[in-house]
């Protein structure tokens, strides 16, 4: 084991001695593709503080691309501004605009292609169409850039903030976007981490992702998006320690999951969104110790979910809490808080001795004329509520919590 | 006429039940805004209480006193006054007194505990409420010789109103399902003040961007210039209609 770790230091040193460094600057080389041109593999590229606009800039050796100072490298509106072709490359410290916007090719401010091990850390993009773009990429690390578009664009010529395709191993954290289309945009990418970014204000998604097993995403932040999070066709998600704030709109959701399976869905917050979580066709979710507050739907569960198991959940709100569209419900409530149990807990254990039925009658009728809103909150309405809540008939009879918390599960 | 109208206002401030209706709102008030935590909930529960509480009790308060006063109407009318002005007048008094005892019972700890938007929203429905049902009853009190009758009649338009009206509303929207009948919805719940009342102020409670698209419409309708304009009208119309009811009938009344 030692003589490995010494070997490997070895041949760094020997790396190290070969690897030179190229500073791009006012006194030294001016413009970063002459740089580039005299480089070899494992070369740095230092660029000092200025305004560089070279076009479209390709990486084609493996270089460390360092900026210092903030040198902002400009696209002019030309296409790509920095394309990185290369396996081992690193980009950091820059501050990347000016890509134009096309409806035929996806224009990004940095784009990898069918590369391997790149870094992408610490950059500024700013008002680009595409921002971090990255194709067929194995081992890479997106890692504190901000990627912040113009919000006075209109969609079409918005695209995504961080887009990923057929990608794998990928480490996206620390990220802030805003203004974009989707923030994070993911689609055949597997076995990555998404953690402890920032999506905002984007006109679509805070986060989309399609066919993307086996990740994980945790610790972020979605607030303000146009739609909330959408995730779909994927197996084997891990979503923790999330918040899901302020997604409000006709179709906007905290966190839309369609057509997922196996999935773990826990200690995130939901709140002020339309609906907090839709769940449409989704198997075998967990669902545990998230809080729901002041959403309009807590958790819309569809008939075509099947064994999904809501668990030490606390849900408090205005209007509805769990609805569903259907009679038959397979999924599972269990041990939640429910801000509006009335229940009493006789026997002292901690659970409401009367089972919580979260789905009243006029959530039933809302769920199929939307329109009978119009009635919430209204004395009759809540009348009939009160009646189904006592002889329950017309509401699903399984869609109930048997063992309600008394007191909400953390804090 | 405002002569009649300043001493019935000082019969009104001496009247027992008068006093009573307004601590009554007012104990209501401050307990749910004391009870519950969060003023916004409080304010949801306190809308409720109002929207069923102020029409009924204004409606009975006014059909009563107005059989109260008969004697006294009697003894106005013998009077060079003219018979337009003394109901008018008694009217606007009543209208005037629950109106105080209204801003008073509600207004205070609204404005104490949840100055919003919201708050003012339900201050104002309900101010047009009081104005509504006293109307009405002025109408019913006038129209109905026998007092039994008349407060029997003002309970089942009240009844009428508040749930009748919705039950009926739903059952439209039920059978008409499949039919696109949104744009009847609105203006039919919006023609009851009770249900007009209600959604002005869920609206303001930023349950609409809650509601998804169903919410958006509403608040498309309402929140514009051109909606408010018709719930205005409405409410105007359902003061000035039954006033002017009334004025005609007891013109026309044999005392």
């Amino acid at each position: 084991m030692r003589t490995r770790a010494l070997i490997v230091i070895l041949l760094a040193t020997q790396i190290a001695a070969h690897a030179r460094k190229c500073i791009v600057g006012p006194q030294a080389t001016r413009t970063i593709k002459e740089a580039l041109a005299l480089t070899a593999d494992c070369d740095t590229v230092v660029v000092k503080s200025g305004h560089y606009r070279e076009g479209t800039i390709t990486l084609e050796r493996s270089v460390v691309l360092l900026g210092e100072g903030w040198p902002i490298i400009d696209g002019e509106g030309a296409g790509e501004v920095v394309v990185v072709k290369a396996p081992h490359v690193t980009i950091t410290g820059f501050v990347v605009r000016g890509t134009a916007i096309s409806n035929l090719n996806d224009n990004a401010a940095i784009k990898c292609i069918s590369v391997t091990d790149v870094t992408i850390r610490n950059n500024r993009v700013e008002d680009s169409f595409f921002g971090i773009y990255l194709s067929s990429v194995d081992r890479a690390r997106v890692e504190g850039n901000q990627v912040i578009g113009d919000p006075a664009t209109d969609e079409n010529s918005r695209a995504n903030g961080i887009h990923l395709w057929k990608c794998a191993n990928v480490t996206i954290t620390g990220n802030r976007v805003e203004h974009h289309r989707d923030g994070i945009y993911l689609e055949f990418v597997t076995d990555s981490h998404i953690t402890r970014d920032t999506t905002a204000f984007n006109m679509r998604y805070g986060l989309h992702f399609m066919f993307s097993h086996r990740d994980s995403y945790t610790h972020n932040l979605f607030h303000d998006n146009g739609a909330g999070v959408a995730v779909m066709f994927t197996h084997d998600v891990v979503m923790t320690d999330n918040r899901f704030l302020r997604n409000c709109g006709a179709s906007a959701y905290g966190l839309l999951l369609k057509e997922i399976n196996d999935s773990r869905i826990e200690r995130n917050i939901f709140a002020d969104n339309t609906v907090g979580i839709l769940m449409d066709g989704c198997n075998r979710a967990a669902v545990h110790a998230n809080r729901f507050s002041n959403n309009g739907w807590a958790v819309r569960l569809f008939a075509n979910s099947t064994d999904a198991v809501c668990e030490s959940d606390t849900v408090s709100g205005k209007t509805s809490d769990v609805t569903t569209n259907g009679d038959l419900v397979l999924s599972l409530l269990k041990r939640n808080y429910w801000d509006r149990y009335r229940g009493y807990d006789l026997d002292r254990d901690g659970h409401g001795d009367v089972p919580y039925r979260p789905f009243g009658l006029f959530a039933l009728v809302t769920e199929r004329m939307p329109y009978a809103m119009v009635l919430s909150r209204s004395l009759m309405v809540q009348l009939l509520d009160e009646s189904e809540r006592l002889l329950p008939s017309l509401t699903p009879k399984s869609l109930e919590d048997l063992s309600p918390l008394m007191r909400p599960p953390h804090g | 006429m405002l002569k009649v109208c300043k001493y019935t206002l000082i019969d009104l401030a001496r009247n027992r039940f008068a006093i009573g209706y307004a601590t009554l709102l007012l104990l209501v008030s401050i307990g749910l805004f004391m009870l519950e935590g969060d003023p916004t909930k409080a304010l949801i529960s306190l809308t409720q209480v109002v929207l069923a509480l102020v029409p009924l009790l204004a409606l009975v308060f006014t059909i009563i006193y107005f059989y109260n006063q008969y004697e006294f109407t009697v003894l106005l009318a013998v009077q060079p006054l003219g018979r337009r002005n003394i109901v008018l007048a008694q009217l606007l008094a009543i209208t005037i007194a629950m109106l105080i005892a209204f801003l008073v019972g509600i207004g205070m700890p609204v404005l104490v505990f949840a100055p919003s938007a919201a708050g003012w929203t339900l201050l104002l429905t309900g101010a047009a409420l009081t104005a509504v049902f006293t109307a009405i009853g002025g109408w019913i009190a006038v129209k109905n010789r026998d007092r039994a009758r008349g407060v029997g009649i003002g309970l089942v338009t009240w009844v009428l109103m508040v749930l009748v009206y919705d039950a009926l509303l739903l059952w439209i929207m039920f059978a008409f399902s499949d039919r696109p009948i949104e744009p009847v919805i609105v203006p039919l719940a919006a023609f009851n003040p009770i249900d007009l009342a209600r959604i002005l102020v869920m609206l303001k409670i930023d349950l609409a961007a809650l509601l998804g698209y169903t919410g958006a419409v509403y608040q498309q309708f309402f929140g514009s210039v051109g909606g408010m304009l018709v719930a205005l009208c409405a409410l105007i119309l359902w003061v000035a209609l039954p006033s002017w009811r009334a004025v005609s009938a007891f013109a026309s009344k044999d005392l």
